[in-house]
Formats: structure tokens, sequence, C-alpha cells
């Protein structure tokens, strides 16, 4: 159920979903031999699911709605054929019931809308597609005793078709930060396929031992689903933890005085953005936001009072931090782009370094951004202008527009 | 050397025979099951055995027992036991083994795994046909509980055999890491019984199988990017420290000892799991934050004045803080930052200590270990002194400010790898000094 304390705002909400729930009901009648009861318990089964979600890869977050509607033509057939009328009945009136129960969890209007969109129009593919298979079986002859198998083809057809088209949704059809990369959004949606996977698995596994052996299909799509979600719930919980103690060493530079507070951190979320912008991949923006939490580390190399007398370039600093970021082995990726940082994306006379990654380019620009707004106590204006005179040889053009596009999404510089 | 080989071959001899004799009987007595039907079994069941991933702390969990009885259940009785262990033994040789050339683990671990499976399923038959006499949730509950019955006879042969086979071929080594039992039996029961109604699953609705085996390889593949994810997590803290303290000359090395040593002592006063892991980590952090203390403080020979000192503590409190927003850092912090506190509660302790308490038992530990660690090596202002004076000046301080225990159960543990530090005759503090100032301190850390 969702969140108690939060109050009942508009009593139109209930209202909306009890008009769209008997506006179905009636164009149901005489369409399925299901009662209306049945389908009912379904579909508040449905919404009541997309209340409980689990923390997938991408950082979003997946609800148990996908299990339930992947059941769904399992659970409701006439027959031993799906009743496709009663299915989709039931996925409507779910959906209705998630945007009544998110709405008033209070979660925000345009998130709740766009994912009961997505999530319609997926479970109508699966649906369809999944009847399709099983028509198709029926006009062939196949051995006895097959309808199981039949099934399970229209199943795996059918949920990749659906996983497909809300990937591509959640990608392309967004509110508010159209002006990411698409490859960027879809890879990072892409890279939810194993929680997807085991919640459609978890409910037809559900679907097809209810059938056949009633409430003894709790127990054996349960227990397969409980150990899957202990592993992701390990996984990201890893996750978060490994990301706040790269957070927490990479700011032993500033609370040593060696480097300005707060750099590494803005520096990196600002990198993060631009990264994304250019279409890099979700596990190159991963290794960007390290490497650039890490670029200063070197630093702390300046607590030898003799070193800090005898002087040191940027290209000290880069190589110092290198060194020590290569120590940690699963960061050795990182150590290259923390110790190219310094690097000019192209030198007077020459082309353009081809060689020089992505990520370190970012990092020089952010950084330089950072430290003339906060350093030198340049306007964002000001500061992208810095960036805009060093385009010829220290700050790669594209990555100077990135930057530009960022700031116009914060809001801090005009469009 | 000579005898532990000899050993090793007898207990190869002995195992291969009596899981070769285990076969035998079951290849005269029973038929074997559908050869696709084993086929997919046994590829699962190899390869779940050939890597098990690591669950929670450090908890090695392989479901090959889950596989085993699901496809006992599934094979029927008559077929069952022959078929789990001729998986069992395809099992035992993993391509690990014969690229490395192992020769004793694969051998021994054929006769203990087809042992297991063939006795644990041999058991589990008597219940298949109970089973299948019986109609509606009996039926269910024969075979579940009868999985779970054999899995905990698969899991104690098993056991029984590791046991003996330790004992014997490694005298001295402590058994202590295989004396889990406890904790395992319960998993063992569990997968069991999960495995025993996953196939009487199968034997009704066969088209299950499928989706079961990707929920598990999902959750599998999870499980194994987790276990890299810690391992990573605590190897990038590890290397931090490493590289941030080598650029001091006397404290190169100093974490890593200190860590050792706590684990030592840890593992010698009886700390499993998590609460081992926490000590290591505690180790891990003790130190970091005089990374941020400018070095010449550090390094000063004198007495620090009031001001200097003032500015070491607060330097390591706000990194302590730093990592005490790290949520899974923070019961380590805890430990860390009172490793100054005494065992009868004086001393300045630290965000974890209050005055007149007496601190937790992990953070006496690293106040021992990391004594330990300081007498024994080459500071700026004194050379190393001998492991015995550092032993003899830890009792004179135990009760008032080190835990008596902590100091037996250290000096009990280095006893026993026969480890000496410091330096092998140094027993003065004074002569120490003395030395350290008379000539250059040459370390080569």
């Amino acid at each position: 159920m969702g969140d108690p304390r939060v109050p009942i705002k508009s009593p139109l909400v209930p209202v909306i979903w009890a008009l769209g729930s008997a506006a179905l009901a009636y164009l149901l009648m005489g369409q399925t031999q299901k009662s209306l009861l049945e389908i009912g318990v379904w579909a508040i089964l449905l919404a009541e699911a997309s209340l409980v979600s689990l923390p997938a890869s991408s950082g979003n977050r997946l609800s148990l709605a996908f299990a339930v509607s992947a059941a769904l033509p399992f659970v409701l057939t006439s027959g031993g054929a799906v009743d496709l009328a009663a299915a989709g009945a039931a996925s409507a009136m779910g959906l209705l019931g998630t945007w009544m129960f998110r709405t008033l969890r209070s979660d925000p209007a345009e998130e709740v809308m766009a994912a009961v969109l997505r999530h319609g129009f997926g479970v109508a593919a699966y649906l369809v597609v999944f009847a399709g298979v099983e028509s198709i079986a029926d006009s062939i002859p196949v051995p006895d005793g097959s309808t199981d198998w039949v099934h399970l083809v229209g199943f795996a057809v059918a949920a990749s078709l659906w996983f497909l088209i809300e990937t591509s949704l959640w990608a392309f059809m967004v509110f508010g930060r159209n002006r990411l990369s698409r490859r960027y959004l879809w890879l990072l949606a892409v890279k939810d396929w194993t929680v997807v996977l085991s919640l459609l698995t978890t409910g037809a596994l559900f679907g097809f031992a209810w059938a056949e052996l009633g409430f003894w299909a709790i127990v054996i799509a349960g227990i397969p689903y409980g150990f899957a979600h202990l592993a992701f719930y390990r996984y990201q919980e890893s996750r978060r933890t490994y990301g706040q103690t790269i957070r927490a060493l990479s700011r032993i530079p500033e609370v040593a005085g060696l480097s300005p507070k707060g750099h590494s951190d803005r520096t990196s979320g600002m990198a993060i953005e631009v990264g994304q912008d250019l279409g890099m991949t979700p596990d190159e923006v991963t290794d960007l936001q390290y490497s650039a939490l890490m670029h200063d580390i070197g630093r702390i190399t300046l607590n030898e009072p003799s070193i800090l007398k005898m002087g040191f370039t940027d290209e000290d600093i880069a190589r110092w931090g290198a060194e020590i970021v290569a120590e940690a082995p699963y960061l050795s990726h990182v150590a290259t782009l923390v110790s190219q940082q310094h690097q000019p994306y192209r030198r007077p006379g020459e082309e353009r370094d081809l060689e020089l990654p992505m990520a370190s380019k970012i990092i020089k620009a952010t950084s330089a951004y950072d430290h003339a707004t906060m350093e030198l106590g340049f306007s964002p204006l000001e500061a992208l202008e810095v960036l805009h005179r060093g385009a010829a040889y220290d700050f790669d053009p594209d990555v100077v527009q990135a930057v530009r596009r960022a700031l116009e999404r914060r809001g801090v510089v005009p469009a | 050397m000579h005898g532990a080989k000899r050993r090793k071959i007898q207990i190869a001899a002995l195992y291969s025979l009596l899981g070769g004799t285990v076969l035998a009987v079951l290849m005269w007595r029973q038929t074997f099951p559908p050869l696709a039907l084993w086929l997919a079994f046994a590829t699962a069941f190899a390869f779940f055995d050939w890597r098990s991933v690591e669950v929670n702390d450090r908890m090695l969990m392989s479901p090959t027992v889950m596989v085993a009885l699901t496809a006992a259940v599934a094979f029927g009785p008559g077929t069952a036991a022959l078929g789990v262990a001729a998986m069992a033994a395809l099992g035992a040789f993993s391509a690990d083994d014969f690229r490395q050339r192992r020769w004793f683990q694969p051998i021994a671990n054929f006769g203990q795994l087809v042992v297991a499976a063939g006795v644990s399923v041999f058991i589990l038959e008597w219940f298949l046909e109970r089973a299948l006499s019986s109609t509606g949730d009996t039926f269910w509950l024969w075979i579940a509980g009868g999985s779970a019955v054999a899995a905990t006879v698969y899991g104690l042969i098993n056991y029984t055999f590791v046991t003996v086979a330790v004992r014997a071929v490694f005298e001295k080594r402590d058994l202590r890491p295989w004396s889990n039992l406890g904790q395992l039996l319960p998993s063992y029961l569990l997968m069991g019984f999960v495995g025993g109604l996953l196939g009487a699953t199968y034997t009704v609705l066969p088209v299950v199988l499928p989706l079961v085996f990707v929920m598990f390889i999902v959750g599998y593949l999870s499980f194994a990017s987790y276990g890299q994810l810690r391992e990573a997590h605590e190897a990038t803290l590890r290397g931090f420290i490493k590289a941030l303290e080598a650029k001091d000359l006397y404290t190169r090395g100093h974490t890593e000892r200190v860590a050792y040593f706590s684990q030592l002592v840890g593992e010698e006063m009886g700390f499993t799991g998590t609460r081992l892991e926490r000590l290591r980590w505690a180790a891990l952090i003790h130190d970091v934050g005089k990374l941020a203390v400018p070095r010449d403080l550090i390094r000063k020979k004198g007495r620090l004045t009031e001001d200097e000192y003032e500015e070491l503590q607060v330097h390591a409190h706000v990194v302590e803080e730093i990592l005490a927003e790290v949520e899974f850092l923070r019961p380590m912090v805890e430990i860390a930052s009172s490793h100054h506190s005494h065992f009868d509660g004086g001393g300045y302790g630290g965000v974890g200590h209050t005055h007149g308490a007496k601190p937790s038992p992990e953070a006496c530990i690293l106040a021992v270990a990391d004594a330990f660690d300081a007498m024994t090596s080459t500071r700026s202002y004194r050379m190393a002194l001998s492991q015995d004076y550092a032993f003899s000046e830890l009792r004179r301080n135990a009760g008032s400010q080190f835990d008596p225990e902590v100091i037996e159960a250290l000096y009990r543990a280095l006893e026993r790898t026969t480890e000496r530090y410091g330096s092998p005759h140094l027993a003065s503090e004074d002569e120490a000094r003395r030395l350290a100032e008379g000539r250059p301190v040459t370390s080569h850390g």
C-alpha cells in the first residue's frame, strides 16, 4: 500500500479510477467467460505489485507489476486458450489502479504517466504476441501434450518484444531530459535486462504452476525469485558502497587542505552530465565518474613539505594521482584516465590527438570550469568563455559545447 | 613433506576406491536415466560445482546439492542414485584442476561426491516410493521432506570426508575454517527442500525446469558480480592506503601488518564471518586519519606542542567523519577511532569511545596489534625492538591499557606461525633511541 503518511490529495483520483474500471467492465460484458470478480482480483494484484519495486543496474527501480502482468495470459484462460479480453481488461484496470495508487502516494505525475504508458504499450504487445503464437501453433500440427511448450515459446518471443518496447520508450519517450543522448539512455535501460528477465520469468513460472498446482505455485515461483532478489539487492548495495568509498577517499586531499573543498565532487557531477550528453556508454560514464573524483588525489603528495618547496606541474599531479589509483587492482583504466587529464586535445601545428580518451578531455574541461567559478570567482558565463577561449588547444570544442548544454539544462546560463 | 605426500596418496586411493565401489554397485543395481535429461542436469551440476559464489560475508555457497536433488526426483526411483552419482563423478573433475596439474583435489573430490550423492539419493528413493503411492499434498510433503533429509545426509558425508582429508594431509593446519557445520546444515536443509520441490514439480509440469534454471543462473551471475565488487572494494581501499602510506619511510606497511596481526588474533579468539571481516576493515582504516596530517608533524622527533597535537587530532577526526559517511564503513570507523582508548576505560578514545567505558573487543585487539607493530618496527626516533621486549612491555600494561586475553591470543598465534618480528636482540627502549640518534637510519621498508 502507499505510504500512510501521505494524505489523499484529491477525491477525484479514486472517482476517475472507479469510472474507468466501470467503463472497462461494461465493454467487457459478453466478451469473456471469466467472472468480473476474478479479473478484478488480478487487476488489484497488478496495481498493488506496482508499488513494490527492486533496484536495477541503471539506478531505476523496476516494479513487481512486470511479474504479475507476465502471469496474466497463463492464469486467465478459457478452454485452454488465452482469454485475451479478460487479460487485457485486467491489465487495463490494473494500470488504472497503478496510476491511482501512485498518484495518491504523491509520486511525480509525469513519471507516473510515463510509467503507465510504457507499461500499457508493453503489456498490450506481450498479450497480443502471446496469443498470436498460440493461434499459429493451433493451425499447424503439433504433437499432443506440448501446449505448455508452445506457451513457453510464446512467452519467450512476447517477453523479448515487451522488453524492447519498454526500453525504447524509456529512452525515446522522455519528459524533461530530452536533450540527453538517446544512445546513453537506451543502453542504460538495456543494462536492466537481468532484473526484467527474472521478473518476467517469475510471472511465467507462477502462471504455469498456478494452473496445475494451485497455491503451491507461490512457493515454486517464490523461492527462485527470492534467490534472485537477494542477489540483485546485495549487488546494488555493494555498488553503492563502492561508489561511496571512492568518493570518501577522493576527499582526503581536500581535508588535508591540499586541494579546494568539494572540487572533486563538483567536477565529477558536471563530468557525468557531459559524458551522458556526449553519448558515452553507462560503463564509460561510471569510469568517468570515478576518474573525475580521483583526478586530484595526487595532491596528497604535497603533504611532503620538501615537494611543496620544489614546486610541481599539472603533469606531476596527474602522474602521482595515477600512481596511487593504479595500486587499486580493479581501477587500472581509471588510472589511465587520471594520468592523461592534463593533456591538451591538440598541440600547435598538429592534428588533434585521437588517442586521448574522451573522459580525460571531459575532466580537463570540467575541472577548469569549477576552478574558474569557485576559485577565481567567475560567473558561469565568464567561466564558459574561458573554456571557449581555450578551445584552440586545451579544451576539445565538442566537450565545451556539451558543458554549455549541461549548464543550460541546469539553468545557470541562458539557452 | 614426504609424509604429507604419502598421506595424500593414501587418502586419494581410499576415497576413489569408496567412490568406485558405490558407482559399481549402483551400475549393477540400477538403470541409467534418459540421456538427454541426464545431460541437462549434469551440465547444471558441473556449472555450479566448478564455481561457487559468495553469498554473504565470505560464506561460499554453491547450489549443487539442490541441482542433485531436483535431478534425483526427476529421474525417479530405480535410476536416481546412479544418475546423480554419475553427475557427481563428472563434476569432480574441473578444467582448472587439469590446467594447474592438481591431481589430489579432483581424485579425492570424486570419491567424496560420488559417495555423498549415491548414499543420500539412495535414502531419498525410499521417500520417493512412499510419495508415488500417495496423492495431493502428502505427495509433495513426502518428496520435499525426503529431499531435506537426503540433503542433510549429503552435507554430513561431504563434511566428514573433508575433515578426515584435511586432518590427515595437513596435520598442523587449523581446522576452524571448516568447522562451521552449524552454519551450513540449515542451508543444506533448505536447498534440499527446494530441490525436491522443484523435482516434484518437474514430474507433473516439465516446462518449469528451463524457467527455474534461468532464474537461478541470473541470480547466480548477480551473486558472482557482487562477490567481485566486494573484492574490488577491499582491494581499492587497501591499494589506496598502501600507496598513500608508501610516501613515508617509517609507516610503510604498517597498516598491512596491523591488519594481519588483528586477523590472527581475531581467528585465535574464535571470530568468524562478519565479525572477523569488520575487524580486518577496522585495522585497514585505523590510521587513515594520519594521511591528511602534514608529514613534518608526524615525523617530528621531540614532543608535540599543544597546538600541533590539536592539529593532528582535528585532521584525523575529519577523515574519520568522511569515512563514517560510507554506511558500510561506519561500524569499522567506530572501532578504529576508539583503538587508542584503554582497556580499563581510560585513554583519549575517539568518536566510538565514552570515557570510563570498556572499549569493544575489536578495539582492544586493534590496540594491541597497533602497539605491537609500533614496537617491532623502526620509527624515526628509535630502532625496532625485539619481539620478546614488545611482549613483556604489553604484558606490563595488561589490564590497564591492554586486554590481557588479546595479548595472550597474539602470543599463541605468533608461536604457531613461528614468525618473528622486530630486531633479534634489542631489548631496551633507551638503547634503541640512542642507536637511532647515533647514526642515520636506513630502512628498506
